[in-house]
């Protein structure tokens, strides 16, 4: 009975959602159609710190349609929810309390809200409002600044850097600048709230469906079992759905004032304002290494921004402290404090900044050694975690540079710079490590067997486009002996078991084994009954050499005369693993520069992963070809710019913050290397849904070096940084 | 607000003469998303959709192209690049296929946008405006249509009707710099027409000066330099030398800002470069289709 | 103000338009076909592809009075009853849908694309399909999708009678 080796886990299986997602049916939370529909919008701060010393809402209030009008005095009486980055980890992305007070602390702010019959109605409301500010200058740049020590983080020494620094043939010493991103999921933030007395039913677009049930309960002090969180498809999020959100707290309050059903959607613009940010980061890397590439030293000092309310780190120095083996590491992380919305993680929160940082470091030194950078990186391999000792869960780095490079077809001699010309043309080739940490998340899971030979699972999880229905049914599948077909699978509904939320690339790993669980509870429950059951034709069997399937079970409940069984399981992962639990990877990438011009174009890259057992293929390799495309829009594109003096976003659309295009993408090739991961849980699979990201900048950046010879430290690529580093030029 | 439909031209006029303020819409790509950000809520939109002849075009005996403003960019790859080859390739690049199917030259020159792809190629054809109210219909030289970063020569009654383009007589080049490889809004664009007939080499910079504009000095050094050493005739090889010269004073002629897209530097360094390279491209072309010819 | 027009072949009355109102925001709110999605408002992400009268636009950059007596085909018009146009069943057969957000869109303008061209080149697919942007595939798949889509139509072609051959 041990489903070890099995038909479905492994298959590359068409995704079961796919059918609605082509057909226009699938309904996001947006599509949700309710009678009597009212529509909130929310009025932004101009400005970005002082106080609001008046506001005239008469005109809107007596506008056509208008419902109600909220301004920030507090009359909405929510109560006060914790931030997720506080001591009470809550799961606000920022734990002030929306429309409480007349304090602005970021451009964009939420000041007012406005309820009408209709989405124009609003919108004209809206406009109606007059807004008076006493200003104060916003300190919105990095470098304006005075760095301090994260609360309660302490750094990360191991050995002794000077020592290390001292003792080393060759030092490399640069610095890296990332600028703040967004996370720009297609689907904006939306919200649909409506109470029925005190109970509440909330469709959110959210990556928590059971954080968005708490903050809503403790908002408006209501048991969470009066709260029903639905989110059954989700249109991305890359952490932008993955705290709580002020609108969303705003939407319940609306439909509570007003008595009917409201939608707020975020428009796009107001997503550069409103659900968190990637914060800028600033880098130093110092690296000190022997003639033979042994690395003796790594220093990691990195400064993020926050708010003034949360302690947001971008922990840049977290991959840099289990990398590589080295002897004399020291990692600072900073953070400063900017008038400007709260930040959160992004999709590799940390270790994108950071790997870019670290792996344009460990290609300098490369370039200094006049090695290959892939050997440079084996001489440094890590055989056990360097930061604990403890070794490895499961890990194929190895694998993955030779596998990549191979399939890549990289030339380990071929590393000087500016050597291979197309006309006005210059290519270049570079690459880069890449991991990322598991953060093990308990999960509750649900299943049922159903006499007409069908099969329900559930949890409290969600498919935000990484393949979740897919996966899990296929997990349930191999356990229940039945064709995914046949599986129902639902998420994002808080009356299934709870889940973790759908961040740090968890949901197959400690979701996964949770449906297992649950499938082989409610199959066990039932064989054990009926080989006790001197009625059943099983009377006596011995479980583990009956196959089962359909046909056992549709028999056995018809027998007993029961619709159906269900079962919960469980899955708490070891979180004082004796193992350190990471997947890994490596980046090969082919650019095309136009030595004058300075445009870059990625022809093509290769990432070759050890993530552990790959459940579905297909899936899996589309969330990393995915990632790859994330950093490389990192690389070359993506950057969010605030106003020096007012602090605003400029240009907060997509006209202005370029995502790449089809045509910006060459050739795009993913590898699986390595195997079930033994010791994550006995499904063996680690997460991919961040891992593509981390380090595909790096590679990028590294490839426009080998090209040109132009080393562009500060993300984005863009042509006018190629032509400044350039000697070559006009 | 108020949706007008006009569904004639004349109509269209009468109804934009009693209200100034309405703002015309066509393929909306520019007007619609200021409804949508509700930056600006005009008192009423004038729908030109249903005036067909704004969507038609027609050849006039000297060969020039007079272009209906609707005409959206996709009908002008399709069925107009040999006629009007550098504006076909500055309409390639225009936002999406999406976007291509509903946006005109007529939009972009009710905009004015200083990054607008069509404005470089109708300075370098050497372009008129056909401006129409209920007053009348006045032609307007392309040099003297931009005024100001998004103002234009248009009086409140006056509504574009057609763009009077000279079809092409030798060739000519569309180039721009952008982050992406399609949907980019230039970070400077340039183009150059090659007039062999009349011995004339025109220009048009775009986004790198508050309106597009030529490089009036650039195509004086061009012309001199054509003239002095007989290459219209000869239909010699253009010195690299030549070209590089073209190109710096191409920047020149550019008065850009440094902004989001690109710092100033970088716009008159890129101009410098694409210059260069369309002058050469074209000046090439123009040798192998005189030799074809010959 | 009232639009009167043919969605998917259906003649389709809209009510209380307000003069500024996209095509867009008429099909998902009031004509009750909200496939066609919302994600940027400005015609840079092509969620929203249409047809209209048979050209693929952005429905967020049509106003709503512009298609009067006007044809619109939306995602939800692709598929013959239950059978899925090809191009339907190339993104889920070639694993091209995740979030699912961009798709509808890039469902239109790929059904497009491959009616205008039937063996496209994959720079002319990348260029079909630029204003339509993904956050979540990369567009390998998307890629992978469309080439099988116009293999299958293709492989339709040949398999139909021409009518000549007795």
């Amino acid at each position: 009975m041990s489903p070890q080796t099995t038909p479905w886990i492994g298959a590359a299986a068409a995704r079961v959602d796919g059918p609605v997602k082509v057909t226009g049916t699938a309904i996001y939370t947006g599509d949700v159609a309710l009678p009597e529909l009212a529509h909130a919008v929310l009025v932004q701060s101009t400005i970005a710190k002082g106080r609001i010393t008046d506001m005239d809402i008469a005109a809107a209030e007596t506008a056509p349609g208008v419902l109600a009008v909220c301004t920030s005095d507090g009359s909405l009486g929510i109560g006060r929810v914790a931030s997720y980055y506080s001591a009470d980890n809550g799961p606000m992305g920022d734990g002030r309390t929306p429309l409480s007070d007349a304090v602005i602390h970021h451009h964009g702010q939420h000041i007012a809200m406005v309820v009408a019959q209709t989405l124009e109605e609003a919108v004209a409301g809206a406009e109606r409002i007059r807004t008076r500010y006493r200003h104060q200058s916003p300190l919105v740049r990095i470098e304006d600044a005075i760095p301090q020590t994260p609360p309660g983080r302490e750094d990360i020494v191991r050995g002794d850097l000077t020592t290390g620094l001292a003792v080393a043939d060759v030092t490399v010493e640069a610095y890296y600048e990332t600028p703040p991103q967004h996370m720009n999921p297609m689907e904006p933030c939306t919200t649909t709230a409506h109470w029925v007395g005190d109970r509440l039913t909330v469709y959110d677009s959210t990556q928590y469906v059971s954080g968005v049930r708490d903050a809503l309960a403790s908002a408006f002090g209501v048991p969470p079992a009066n709260v029903r969180v639905l989110s059954g498809f989700v249109g991305g999020g890359f952490g932008s759905k993955g705290t709580v959100w002020p609108h969303v707290l705003l939407a319940a309050a609306a439909a509570r004032l007003v008595d009917r059903p409201v939608r707020l959607a975020l428009t796009r613009p107001q997503m550069f304002t409103s659900c968190g940010t990637r914060p800028a980061t600033r880098q130093r890397i110092v690296l000190g290494a022997h003639r033979d590439g042994r690395l003796t030293a790594i220093g990691h000092d990195g400064t993020s921004a926050t708010s003034p309310g949360e302690n947001v780190v971008e922990s840049t120095g977290g991959l840099t402290s289990i990398l590589y083996a080295c002897p004399n590491v020291t990692i600072r992380q900073r953070i400063v404090r900017l008038d400007m919305q709260a930040p959160t993680f992004q999709r590799a929160p940390g270790r994108a900044p950071g790997s870019f940082a670290l792996e344009s470091a460990l290609d300098e030194l490369a370039h200094e050694l006049r090695m290959d950078p892939v050997e440079l990186r084996l001489r440094n391999h890590a055989d056990a975690d360097p930061s604990s000792g403890r070794p490895w869960s499961g890990k194929h780095l190895r694998e993955c540079y030779r596998v990549g490079a191979e399939r890549f077809g990289w030339d380990p001699a071929d590393r000087t710079p500016g050597t291979r010309r197309e006309g006005d043309v210059l290519i270049g080739t570079g690459m880069a490590s890449a991991t990322h940490e598991m953060d093990p998340g308990p999960a509750a899971a649900y299943a049922e067997l159903r006499v007409d030979g069908t099969a329900v699972i559930g949890v409290a999880s969600h498919d935000i486009g990484t393949g979740t229905y897919t996966v899990l049914g296929q997990i349930a599948a191999d356990v229940l002996g039945l064709p995914p077909e046949r599986i129902i699978v639902r998420l994002g509904d808080t009356d299934l078991p709870e889940a973790p939320p759908s961040i740090g690339s968890q949901t197959v790993a400690y979701v996964g084994p949770a449906i297992r669980r649950a499938c082989e509870a409610v199959r066990d429950d039932l064989l054990a009954a009926a080989v006790a059951d001197p009625e059943s034709p099983l009377y006596r069997r011995e479980i583990g050499a009956i196959e089962f399937g359909p046909r056992t079970y549709v028999a056995e409940l018809a027998r007993i005369g029961e619709p159906s069984v269900s079962a919960v399981g469980h899955h708490h992962p070891d979180a004082n693993s004796r193992y350190a639990v990471h997947s890994f990877g490596a980046h090969f990438a082919e650019v095309a520069v136009d030595a004058l011009t300075g445009t870059v174009r990625v022809r093509r890259m290769v990432g070759a992963f050890d993530v552990g057992r790959v459940i579905n293929p297909r899936t899996a390799r589309s969330q990393l070809l995915g990632g790859m495309t994330f950093g490389l829009a990192q690389a070359l594109m993506e950057a969010t710019v605030i106003d020096p003096r007012r602090g605003h976003v400029v240009e907060p659309h997509l006209a202005g913050y370029h995502l790449p295009v089809n045509a910006d993408i060459g050739t795009l090739d993913v590898l699986f290397v390595g195997e079930p991961d033994p010791h994550i849980s006995d499904l063996g699979a680690r997460g991919a849904g961040e891992i593509g990201v981390v380090g595909a900048a790096a590679a990028i950046a590294n490839a426009v070096f080998h090209a040109t010879g132009v080393r562009v430290r500060t993300l984005p690529i863009t042509p006018d940084r190629v032509v400044a580093g350039s000697a070559v030029g006009g | 607000m108020e949706f007008l439909r006009p569904a004639t031209w004349e109509e269209a006029l009468a109804v934009k003469a009693q209200h100034p303020s309405a703002v015309p819409i066509a393929g909306g790509t520019d007007v619609m998303v200021d409804l949508n950000f509700d930056r600006h809520r005009p008192d009423a939109l004038l729908d030109l959709n249903r005036i067909h002849e704004l969507h038609t075009w027609q050849i006039a005996d000297d060969d020039t192209v007079r272009l209906g403003a609707s005409v959206p960019y996709s009908k002008i790859i399709d069925a107009l690049p040999d006629r009007l080859p550098g504006l076909a390739l500055g309409a390639r690049t225009v936002g999406s296929p999406q976007i291509r199917n509903r946006g005109s030259v007529g939009g972009n020159l009710g905009g004015a946008s200083p990054a607008g792809d069509a404005h470089p190629p109708l300075l370098a054809s050497g372009a008129t405006v056909e401006a129409a109210s209920v007053r009348g219909t006045r032609l307007i030289p392309i040099d003297d249509f931009y005024l100001g970063v998004k103002r234009n020569a248009l009086e409140p009654d006056e509504l574009i009707r057609a763009i009077h383009i000279p079809s092409a007589t030798g060739p000519q080049q569309f180039a721009k710099v952008g982050t992406r490889n399609a949907m980019v809004i230039a970070v400077c664009s340039f183009a150059v027409a090659l007039h062999p007939r009349a011995r004339d080499v025109r220009t048009g910079i775009g986004s790198a000066a508050p309106t597009p504009r030529r490089a009036s000095e650039a195509e004086a050094f061009i012309r001199a330099e054509l003239d002095d050493t007989g290459l219209w005739t000869s239909a010699g090889e253009l010195p690299l030398s030549t070209a590089k010269r073209f190109g710096e004073l191409v920047a020149r002629a550019a008065a850009p800002i440094d902004d989001v897209r690109g710092s100033a530097a970088y716009r008159r360094h890129a101009l410098a470069v694409m210059a260069r390279r369309t002058l050469l491209w074209t000046w090439n072309d123009h040798r192998a289709t005189g030799r074809a010819a010959a | 103000m009232k639009v009167t027009f043919t969605v998917n072949g259906r003649p389709t009355e809209a009510d209380d338009v307000w003069e500024g109102e996209s095509l867009l925001y008429v099909l998902r709110e009031r004509v009750g076909l909200p496939g066609s999605k919302n994600a940027c408002e400005q015609g840079e992400c092509g969620s929203c592809t249409v047809y209209l009268d048979g050209d693929p636009v952005c429905s967020c950059l049509v106003a709503a009075g512009q298609v009067q007596d006007r044809e619109v085909g939306t995602v939800e018009g692709l598929a013959q009853g239950d059978t899925l146009d090809p191009v339907q069943q190339a993104f889920v057969d070639a694993g091209a849908v995740q979030c699912g957000f961009c798709t509808p869109g890039l469902l239109v303008q790929t059904h497009d694309l491959l009616n205008r061209a039937h063996h496209p080149s994959d720079a002319e697919i990348r260029e079909a399909l630029s204003g339509n942007l993904c956050r979540c595939t990369g567009y390998e798949k998307i890629m992978d999708a469309v080439r099988l889509a116009a293999a299958r139509k293709a492989d339709a072609r040949d398999a139909a009678p021409t009518g000549l051959e007795g």
